[in-house]
Parts: structure tokens; sequence; C-alpha cells
């Protein structure tokens, strides 16, 4: 058998590729993401936007990265990046060593003043982090010599070692501390920013483009690439077109199953899948106008489950996402390790829903083909915003299985800031949310159980069952153990029905196939970024540009 | 006979306004008789998986949507929301700025300018993104306030073109002529009406489309007319997303707004070199 | 002409003034806040939220925030975006050429294109040629711009692969092409987003020139014109063609504004840096300061669109002088 000479090329550079800094012959290449939307601030505690967080990851590293698996109870689930080591002193203590050759890339040391100064940033109600809530658990960070620093909980719990590296990314104390805490958001370092990971930052045209560079003296090797370019093209057909025509390089994922298909005709291109880190769904408000009292309808817990079993979530998901979408087995996305081995919703069954609707005594008197109830019409409003596509097809598409079983569902249309002040406000029958999970499954208690009422849990679902659950199974000290806690707790919400979960997208990054060793951590897809490379016979003028020179 | 019935006679023998003529009336025909043309109920899905993006056939002439509805029968009953505001709002529009407009051109100098700075001032409002923001911002906006908003920012135009068309004859021969037959202000006002309603006529065609296309926008923030109920606006923006997929999507709502903007043009047209006798060849 | 020029200017600063209390109103009084902490990651507590609106004024009565607003924009202070975390002026400074370039392109083309085929029109009265070009100029002028701009992408584009999709700029070239080099790659980037903006627009000037100028060999002088023994060409261009002007160049000063707003759809589809997408973008995350410093600056661009066409008419049509 012989090797084509490109493709023998391509398996010596591939070869090559495997040495921890790579020599001058295999280093190259410029990727190229096209994303909807522009960044606001690339400071990780403060910014606020997709875009501003996939630029500024690269820039600003963590004490320590989940591995693929995405475990995140087990220790043995994270790999060093800052941090050498670490190691647990007593139940509320965890102690990190930095590794000493980490460089900010002005040259100076990252230390653990550092690390201090970073937490209290993240902490301080001036600078206002979206991210604050999730340190709670974490009653202080001090240093205990230049290279050490404790990490104290407030109370012994498995996911210590992911709260306290997840949520921070280690800010430089030197050009930050001079700035007024409330005024870090518009200070001219979030728009020049200065880190101490893989990338470098080099220009940002607002609207256009973001460009970084690969930082040779990163100290846990200089990456592959040369450059990672985000264009700003907020229409989707045009950053398909973008893909198809080379322009760009790379894409998250893409929104439409047309546009999919689209994009795997041009030859040049590949779909590499990961699992979503997303769920969305139909929330009901169980609560009563004003919060007061019964939801009329949802109120009900068998009403909820008639109303659950007549959405046939398979043909939405068909419909909407062809094989690119799937029905969630309930409140966890596919990208979650408790989504593994899931219970499973309510079955579609719309004679079982029609017989529980006339048990609760929902019935068409009037023969217009939809039912009432002592005069009060079974009727409630969706809420769906205005900048979601699937979610308003998917909500066209149960209005008219509802309609089925006699059940008057009407859409209103939101935009998103109002879509999001209603759900705060409870002012909805129900509404069509979609969520970007974190890997760790303890988000389920904001989001279901009786404390997260209020202010996550929108829908205000309490049920005492499920909240010792969920408790229980965070205080597990390990997967195996949690494992059926978890379970169990997504069961129970199944049963109750305080939503109907109709869709996870199956995600797909499009990605051109010159890059190898490409790997997706669905989290973050670039996580991996720096072991990304373009084979040596295959660059395109743009992967011979340079980025450090 | 009288000059009615002679514009009449004249619109007759135009091929172009005929044409125009019978093509608005078939659409607004096929816009009331939509439940009886239409093959298939709008907002029927009778498989959105497996019939979902057909192609135009035998089965549904101009295909299906990606919920499987037939593209023919929304195309249909699209119009009516669609033809509604677009007629409603471009009369209001056209009325108002004709009135301001032929005030204007006829009034003192210091009428003419309180006028017409009043209009400069409404005509420097970003339109487009004030609408948005009512639209967006506000929840809910009934149908007749859409019309009523649209209208109510759409009439500057016209009344400026009328000023400047009425200005630029008030000096001209004729007219001076008609002065020196005697003619007073309601005289000259006489002369100068039928040349006016041209302008009028060309700007109320254009505005139709014009609005059609506004309320297409519109629709996509959600305003007025919830789904599943079809406006050619809502489904040339369904249609978008597939446009390189299921064309057909957009394209039947799309052609059936550009059929309706050219048949009110040359209907248009064809009234105003009727209703103009200098224009007779 | 200089005592009108004062007044029209004038007249021009009480335009301003009127679309920044009208959009300033609109956007304050409209239902919702702006996203002062992120509402879809992680909600902040009430008492951030109340620090977040007193930093910002916000919680004071509109009436003041208004004064203070006007107080500001007299020292030249926009104030600063919510959600850029940035001064307005600078937010806007960088998109607005931008939309000029793209605007100015399109609007000299669409003028050219419209007033060479209404005048084909004019001068083809009637036969075959006129209905072409009448239900060519139609259908572009019916066509939504976002549609066109798409197609023109996929054929031009895509296709046959000879300009760009998107953007202004390649930023994946070299830096050192040099300033020639530089100016070619945005040409290259520009001509699709300006052609679909030119053609939409063209449609409507190519039929008010051609009724316009219908119009005008119907009138008095230029049928004296005629009868002096002019040849039909002579005709249309010095005579008609002169008094046709007036409407075509108002109509042109008053496309400024749907070629700003036109822009937002066309900037979204070519991925265009421009000032229409920020405001748009803006306008949902009521970044007040921005939307209404935006509205401003269409407000005065409008009024300069309208004056210089009044200019312009004047010079084109000497029986329209403003002082006669």
């Amino acid at each position: 058998m012989r090797f084509p000479p490109l493709l023998a090329l391509t398996l010596l550079a591939a070869c090559a590729g495997g040495s921890d800094s790579p020599s001058a012959g295999t280093a190259g290449g410029t990727l190229v993401i096209v994303v909807p939307g522009d960044g606001d601030v690339l400071l990780p505690p403060v910014t606020t936007t997709a875009t501003g967080a996939l630029v500024s990851d690269r820039i600003f590293p963590r004490l320590a990265e989940l591995t693929l698996a995405l475990n995140t109870v087990d220790d043995a689930g994270y790999t060093p990046v800052l941090a050498r080591r670490w190691e647990h002193l007593d139940a509320t203590t965890l102690l990190f060593r930095l590794d000493p050759r980490a460089r900010w890339q002005d040259g100076r040391p990252v230390t653990a003043d550092d690390v201090v100064f970073t937490f209290e940033v993240y902490r301080d109600t001036l600078v206002n982090s979206p991210l604050r809530p999730n340190l709670e658990g974490i009653a202080a960070v001090t240093r205990e010599d230049s290279l050490t620093v404790a990490f104290h909980f407030r109370r012994a719990y498995p996911e210590q070692l992911y709260d306290a590296t997840y949520h921070l990314r280690v800010l430089p104390k030197h050009l930050l501390d001079s700035i007024p805490r409330g005024r870090l958001a518009s200070s001219p370092f979030g728009r020049h920013p200065v880190g101490s990971g893989p990338f470098r930052f080099v220009r940002w045209r607002p609207n256009s483009d973001i460009v970084l560079a690969a930082d040779s003296g990163y100290f846990l090797g200089r990456p592959r690439l040369d450059r990672l370019i985000w264009r700003i093209t907020p229409d989707i057909a045009t950053a398909v077109s973008m893909l198809i025509t080379g322009e760009a390089d790379a894409m998250e994922v893409i929104p439409q199953r047309e546009e999919i298909e689209r994009a795997l005709r041009a030859p040049a291109l590949r779909l590499v899948p990961y699992p979503s880190p997303f769920l969305a769904g139909i929330l009901f408000n169980l609560r009563g106008p004003r919060g007061a009292g019964a939801h009329p309808v949802f109120g009900d817990r068998d009403t909820r489950r008639a109303v659950a079993m007549a959405v046939d979530r398979a043909t939405i998901v068909s419909s909407v996402f062809g094989q690119y979408g799937e029905v969630p087995i309930g409140a966890a996305s596919p990208m979650q390790w408790i989504a593994e081995r899931g219970a499973g919703q309510l079955p579609y069954d719309p004679v079982r829903a029609a017989r529980t609707l006339e048990e609760r005594g929902w019935r068409d008197a009037d023969g217009d083909g939809l039912r009432e109830r002592g005069g009060v019409p079974l009727r409630f409003t969706l809420l769906v915003p205005t900048t979601s596509r699937p979610r308003q097809r998917a909500a066209v598409l149960a209005q008219a299985q509802l309609r089925t079983v006699g059940v008057d569902m009407r859409i209103q249309p939101v935009e998103f800031t109002l879509f999001e002040r209603r759900s705060a406000d409870g002012d909805f029958d129900a509404l069509f949310f979609s969520r970007t999970l974190d890997p760790s499954p303890a988000s389920l208690l904001q989001f279901w159980s009786s404390a997260g009422i209020g202010s996550n849990n929108a829908g205000g679902y309490g049920s005492p069952g499920f909240d010792s659950l969920v408790l229980a199974a965070i205080a597990a000290p390990s997967r195996a153990a949690a494992s059926p806690l978890w379970r169990r707790a997504l069961e129970r919400l199944n049963d109750d029905a305080p939503a109907i979960f109709v869709y996870s997208p199956r995600n797909h990054a499009a990605m051109h196939r010159r890059f190898e060793h490409v790997t997706i951590r669905p989290d973050n897809w670039l996580a991996t970024v720096a072991e990304w490379s373009v084979a040596a016979g295959l660059r395109l003028p743009r992967d011979r540009v340079g980025g450090d020179r | 006979m009288s000059p009615w019935r002679l514009a009449w006679r004249r619109l007759r023998v135009n091929r172009a306004a005929v044409a125009g003529g019978v093509l608005a009336g078939l659409i607004a025909l096929a816009t009331i008789a939509a439940p009886l043309l239409a093959p298939a109920d709008p907002l029927a899905q009778p498989d959105p998986v497996g019939l979902q993006n057909l192609p135009p056939g035998a089965g549904h002439l101009l295909g299906t949507d990606g919920f499987s509805r037939d593209v023919l029968s929304r195309t249909l009953y699209g119009a009516r929301v669609s033809l509604a505001v677009g007629l409603l709002a471009a009369l209001l529009a056209v009325l108002v700025g004709g009135g301001v407009g032929f005030a204007a051109g006829l009034s003192r100098p210091a009428v003419d300018r309180l006028l017409m700075r009043g209009v400069d001032v409404a005509l420097a409002l970003p339109r487009v993104f004030l609408l948005l923001a009512v639209f967006a911002l506000w929840e809910g906006v009934p149908l007749a306030a859409v019309i009523l908003l649209i209208a109510g920012t759409g009439w500057f135009e016209s009344s400026r073109l009328v000023r400047a068309h009425v200005r630029s004859l008030r000096d001209s021969d004729f007219v001076a002529a008609a002065r020196a037959l005697g003619a007073g202000r309601a005289g000259v006002a006489r002369h100068l009406l039928p040349h006016v309603g041209a302008t009028l006529i060309v700007c109320a065609t254009l505005d139709i489309g014009n609005i059609i296309l506004l309320e297409a926008g519109l629709s996509y923030l959600g305003l007025g007319v919830q789904p599943p109920t079809p406006t050619w606006g809502n489904m040339i923006l369904e249609g978008k997303d597939l446009l390189f997929a299921a064309p057909w999507i957009a394209l039947a709502p799309g052609l059936a707004l550009l059929f309706t903007v050219v048949a009110f043009n040359l209907l248009g047209d064809g009234l105003r070199d009727a209703l103009d006798p200098r224009r007779a060849r | 002409m200089l005592g009108f020029l004062a007044r029209r200017l004038a007249l021009a600063a009480l335009t301003v003034l009127a679309v920044v209390t009208i959009t300033f109103a609109l956007v304050h009084l409209a239902p919702g806040e702006p996203m002062l902490g992120n509402a879809e990651r992680m909600r902040a507590d009430s008492a951030t939220i109340a620090r977040q609106r007193a930093r910002f004024g916000l919680d004071r009565p509109i009436a003041t925030q208004f004064a203070f607003y006007l107080a500001n924009l007299a020292r030249g202070e926009l104030g600063e975006s919510f959600v850029r975390h940035r001064p307005v002026a600078l937010v806007l400074g960088e998109a607005l050429p931008n939309t000029l370039l793209l605007g100015a392109v399109a609007l000299a083309a669409s003028f050219l294109l419209g007033v060479a085929i209404g005048s084909v029109q004019a001068a083809r009265r009637g036969t075959w040629v006129d209905g072409v070009l009448s239900i060519g100029s139609l259908a572009c002028y019916s066509t939504p711009s976002f549609w066109l701009g798409l197609v023109l992408l996929l054929v031009f584009g895509q296709q046959l692969g000879w300009l760009p999709v998107a953007g202004m700029t390649d930023p994946a070239a070299p830096e050192h092409v040099g300033p020639l080099g530089r100016a070619l790659d945005v040409l290259r980037h520009l001509l699709l987003p300006a052609a679909t903006l030119a053609l939409v627009n063209a449609g409507a000037i190519a039929r008010f020139e051609r009724g316009a100028l219908v119009d005008a060999l119907g009138a008095e002088f230029v049928r004296t014109a005629r009868a002096k023994g002019l040849s039909p060409a002579a005709v249309l261009v010095k005579h008609a063609g002169r008094s046709a002007l007036a409407p075509v160049l108002t109509l042109a000063g008053l496309s400024v504004p749907a070629l700003l707003t036109g822009s937002v759809l066309v900037e979204s589809v070519f991925g265009w840096p421009g000032m229409g997408r920020v405001t748009y973008e803006a306008i949902f995350a009521r970044d007040y300061n921005v939307v209404t410093a935006a509205a401003m600056i269409a407000g005065i661009l409008v009024a300069l669109g309208s004056l210089l066409a009044d200019l312009a008419v004047a010079r084109a049509d000497p029986r329209q002088r403003p002082d006669a």
C-alpha cells in the first residue's frame, strides 16, 4: 500500500507533534472561529458574554482543570494547571502548591498573593461577578507561603476541589490591585488583558474580530497553533457560508439542522460530536397570580402529569433537530455525569392524558374541542423568547399536540429581557426555558429545591422528599455513592412533573479537516485548543503567518 | 363627458394598468376567498417529521414548511393580515401626509415653514429603531396600534414630496395663467390637485410594499400577530432560516408580496396617467 | 444664502434635541431594565442591583435623569455603555465610520443607478424596455434586503467565490500589506453589502425619476422647448432632466434614514461592524445611553442629508431657491 505524499507528510507531522513543546516545524496554524456576538470584557470575573468568556478563558487559566470525563466529585477527575498539586489538610481545608514555572505574560511569577487576590475579587459585591454565588462554600483563602495557598471551606463536602478551581481564573494582582473594584469591568485592562495562559492578547476590533497569539513563554509548553481568531457574524446562514468558503475554520455548534446538512456537503468540513450542556423545556408555574395560592391549572400534580404526557417530545425533537437532538432523561443535560443512567420522563400517552384530565374534571362540555372545568377553560399562555428559533418551533409543535387532547396553549413571544424578568417575578403560566448547565449536578438544588424558590426556582416547585434526596446526593463522598441518590431525585422530579423536559441538542462542532488532535470538552469547547494542531502539509497561507515574532 | 369618465376610458386602454388592476383584484379576491381556495387548514400539522419541508409537488402545490403545514394555504391566509396592515397604514399615511404637504405648499411662507420644520424634525427620527423599540420593549401591542404607529410615523416623506411638487408647480405657467384668469387660492388648489394626486398615488403604492416589509421585520419580534397565525412577514422570516435548504417556504410569501407590490404600482402608474390629462398621448 | 444656512443649522440643532428627548423618554419608559448583572447566568441580589442602579442614576426620577443627561451632553459627555462597560463615544465612534462608508457608497450607487434607469424608462416610455425596467426596479425594491443579501452572498461569495462572504477586513491576513492592500481588502468586503443596499434603494429612486421626468416632459416649458425644435435627447437632459432632478434629490436626501436603518439587516447578514448592529443590540439590552446617542447621531445625519438635498435642489433648479 502506498500513501499519497501529502498523507505521508501528514502522518509524519502528526507523530512529531507529540512532544510537550513543539519544534518550529510542528508549530503553526491559525484557527478562525466564527461566533454570533461580540465580547464585552476580557476579564473572567466580570465578563457576561459567551464570546468574552471563551476568549478570556484562553488567557487566564485555572488552578486545575477537569478532564474530559467531567467527573466533578472525585479528585482524580482533575489535572494540574497553575497548581502543581493539592492536598486535603483536613475536612474543610484544601492546600494548593503553585507551579513555580508559572509566569504572567509580562514576566512576573504567579504567586499565592495572586490567588488570594483573585478570590477577593470574585467575592467582592462591588465587582458583582455573576459567579459569586458559586463561591458561598468557601469561607476564606489564605497565603501559606509565596507558592502555597489554603482554601478554607464552611463545611465538609466532596465537590470542594470543583468549587475551588472551576469558578476561579487566576488574576494578576500587580496589574489590577490599583483599580477600584467597582470599575474593574470598565478598566482598560479588560480590553488589553495580561494573563498567564497559553495564549496572549493581540487585538480586538469591536464587532469584527478578536485575535490571540500563542505565548511562547507558557510554562506548560507553547500551543501548537500560532493564532486564534474570533470573527463576529450574527447571521447563522452567513456563518455557515464562511465555513464552506474557508473564511472561517470552526463553529461551536450549528443551531439548525438544515444548516448542519449544508455544512456537511463541504468536503473540507467535518463535525466533531460532543455531549450537550443544554437543557430546554416547558416550565410550569405552580403558584397562582402574584405568587398567591396554587395555579388554577398547574397547581394540580395530576393535571401537570397529563399535560406532560400529551406532549410528544420525540416527534418535536425529530422535527426540529432530526438526528441532531435528543429527548433529555429529565432535569439533567447529556453532558452531566448523572445523565448517564437516567430515569426517563413520563411516557407520551395522549389516551392516558385525556383520561386523567376527565378524572380531574376537565371536560369539553360545549363541544369546541377544548376542555373546561366549572366554566374555566383549560388554557394557559406559554412565554417564548423571540431570540430562540428552536424554542419557537418546538412551542408551535407542542401547541398542536396539546390541542388534540383539548388543552388550549397560547404562545406569547416575548423579548428576552422581559422574558427573564417575568421569569424572575413568577409572572407567567408556563415558559419555555433553556439552560446551559454546569458540569456539577449541584445546580439542581438552585433550580428545583424549596431553597431556590424566590431566586432560580421560578416555577415554585417544592418537595421535602426531593430536597432531602439532593442534599444527601451532594454530601455523598464519592460518585458511586452519589449516583443512586441523584437518580432517585431525577425520578422524583419526573413523577411530579414541574416541567416537561423537551430537548437537548446533540452538539456538533463544525471544524475544518486540517486540524488534528481535536478533542472537545463539552462545558468549554475550546478547553483543549492548546493541543490542537495543523499538519505541516495541509497549511493554508494564513497558517504560515505566524503568531509569535 | 365627465373628467372621471375620460380617465376611466384612458385607464382601460393602458395594458399595463389593466394587468396591474386585474392582478390586484385577483389578490384581493383570493384573500377574501382564502377559506374556499386553500387546499388545507393553514394550521394543521399532519406529520411534522415525515412531511416537513416537502418541495412543491402534487400533494402540496407550493410544498410544506418545517411543521408540515401547507405553504399555499398559509400564503393565502397570510395575505389577510399583511394586506390589511399594508393597505390601511399606507392609506392613512398618504392621506395625512398629502394633506399636510398640500396645505404647506399653498400656505403663506410662515405656515409653510412651521409645518415643514415640524416634518423635518419628525423625519429625523430614526423610524425603524423607534418602532423596533416600541414593539420590542412593550409586550402584546394590538394590531390596530401597529397600523396607527406605522402610519403615524410614515407620512412625513409623502408630505415633503407633495409640498415640493406643489411648490414646483405653483410658479409654473399654467398656475400663473389660472391666477391671471382670477382664480383664488381654492381655484389654484383645484388645478394642482390632479398633479399632486399622482404623487400621492406613487407614494401609496410604494408604501404598501414598504409597510408589508416593515410588518415582516416586526412580526419577527413577536408583535401583534401570535403564532401560529400566518402573515407574509412571519412566513418569510420563518423561511429565512431555511433559505438554502427549503427555499420555497420563503419564496411563496416573498413572491406573493412581490406580485402585490408590482400590481399596485402598475395600477398606480396607470391611474396617474389617466388622472393627468397632460399625460394623455 | 448665509442666513438660510444659519436658520437651517439652528433648526437642525432643534431637531436633534427633539430626537434625543423622544428617544430618551421612549427607552426609559419602556418596561424592563438594563441588564446590569447577567440575568441569564446568575441573578444578582437586590442590594447589588440597587447599588448598580444608583451608580448609573437609574433610581432617580426620569426628569432628573434627563436633566443630568442633557447637562452631560452639553459638555460632550455621552455616558457609558452598561453592557460594554465603555464610553458610548468610543462604542459608537468605532462603528460610525464603517456605517458611513457603507451608506455613502450605497447612496451614491443607488442614485446613479436609479437616475439612469429612470431616464431610460422615461425616454422609452411605453415600450417593452420601460416595462422590463419597471418591473425590475419594482422587484428590487420589494425584495427584503436580508434575502437579497443572502442570495448575493450565496452566488458571489459561496458559489463563484469571487468575493468574501462576511466582515469588513480579513483578520487573518498578514499585517504588512500596506495601505493600498488594506484599502483593496475593505473594498472587496464592501461590494456585496453595498450592492444589496444600493439595489433596493435604486428601485425607489428609478421609479421617482421616471415619474418626475414624465411629469416634466408634459410641462409647458418642455413642450415649448420641443416646439422650438430641440432634439428629444436634449429636451430630456437639459430641460426635463433639470426640473425632474428636484424631487429625486429630495428623495436621495430622504433616503439617509432608510439607508441607516436598512443597514441593520444588511450589517447583520454580512457581519459588517457598523452602527446599525450596535444600536439594534443596544435596544434589546436596554443600553439606554447607547440607544439615545445612536438616535442622536442618526438624527444629525438625517438633518444633514435633508439640508444637503435642499442645497442641491436649489443649485439644480433656480426656481426653488430657498430665499426666492
